[in-house]
């Protein structure tokens, strides 16, 4: 799968999505890699446990390098910016267009 | 061909002075220059217990090494021990390309945990050593202390690494950030004091032993 198809399948996936910030970063924006690094920014409690199963059933085919942050810990390390994280849904759609 | 079977193949096809071909069903061959050739199986399992273990040496005799492509694959202490004595080395796809190269794979173990692993070993007040899980270790001191401690791999581990270590493996004494360079975050620290636990990294850990 590509990048593009990866961030489509997790979206369709899974609808907690919709409730935190997700990113995909590292090799597999630039090909292959070893595994497939995503972000997840968001609070913790009963959404992210939600969250988390549907990812694990939607990576059960993936290798699938999840990243769960608090907000004030993205902010603090600012690791959008640092590790060029692009937002699924623009993932998405740069590899539709 | 599994999914994890052609991952492993075009990750390995990116690297210099290696190439691979598929074997049979989760075994593959991996060619080095100057090196033996290394047959592998690759697993997408979860957690490698040790029933799945032997029945991939049951299945693949010829494996020299036993990868568990995810990198969330845990691996239990008796899937460890039943492995080092099978001569079959084990752990990520990191450790297999590098053992590959090294002419290591029957003896390698996890690159996360081998040298956290050596330096508990090696540490002079530790009298004994259980290895639960690759990340969880019960360790029983010299002075009669025993200490159940959590390693997290991260550069910068948060709360949510340290409420899943405890969620995963249950309670540990001190979760250590095994990253040479990492530093716990403020809230993975503040976690663990939630949960009843110190997040430390090996300076203040070495300190810890020394003390208990």
């Amino acid at each position: 799968m590509t990048a593009g198809e990866i961030a489509a399948h997790l979206l369709g996936s899974c609808r907690s999505l919709k409730q935190f910030d997700a990113y995909m970063f590292g090799s597999t924006l630039r090909g292959i890699g070893e595994d497939v690094d995503i972000l997840v920014v968001g609070s913790s409690g009963d959404a992210l446990s939600q969250l988390k199963q549907e990812l694990q059933a939607a990576g059960e085919f993936l290798p699938l390098h999840i990243l769960y942050m608090l907000p004030s810990e993205e902010r603090r390390t600012n690791f959008v910016t640092r590790e060029k994280c692009v937002q699924l849904g623009l993932v998405m759609v740069a590899a539709e267009i | 061909m599994s999914w994890q079977v052609k991952r492993a193949l075009a990750y390995i096809a990116e690297q210099p002075r290696l190439s691979a071909q598929h074997v049979a069903g989760e075994l593959i061959r991996i060619e080095v220059e100057d090196q033996p050739d290394v047959f592998a199986v690759i697993s997408a399992v979860n957690k490698v217990d040790a029933a799945t273990a032997t029945s991939y040496r049951q299945e693949h005799p010829e494996m020299d090494f036993l990868c568990g492509y995810r990198k969330t694959c845990v691996w239990p202490g008796d899937t460890i021990e039943y492995l080092q004595r099978a001569n079959i080395g084990w752990g990520s796809a990191g450790t297999l390309t590098s053992a590959a190269f090294d002419g290591e794979a029957n003896t390698a173990s996890h690159k996360t945990y081998f040298f956290p692993d050596r330096l508990l070993r090696q540490y002079g007040r530790v009298k004994e050593l259980s290895r639960e899980y690759d990340r969880i270790y019960r360790v029983t001191l010299k002075t009669g202390t025993v200490l159940k401690i959590g390693m997290i791999a991260d550069y910068e581990p948060n709360a949510d690494a340290v409420r899943s270590l405890w969620d995963e493996f249950g309670p540990v004494d001190i979760v250590w950030n095994i990253n040479p360079n990492g530093s716990p975050s403020l809230e993975a620290i503040e976690a663990g004091i939630e949960l009843g636990c110190e997040v430390v990294i090996w300076e203040e850990l070495k300190e810890r032993l020394r003390t208990a």
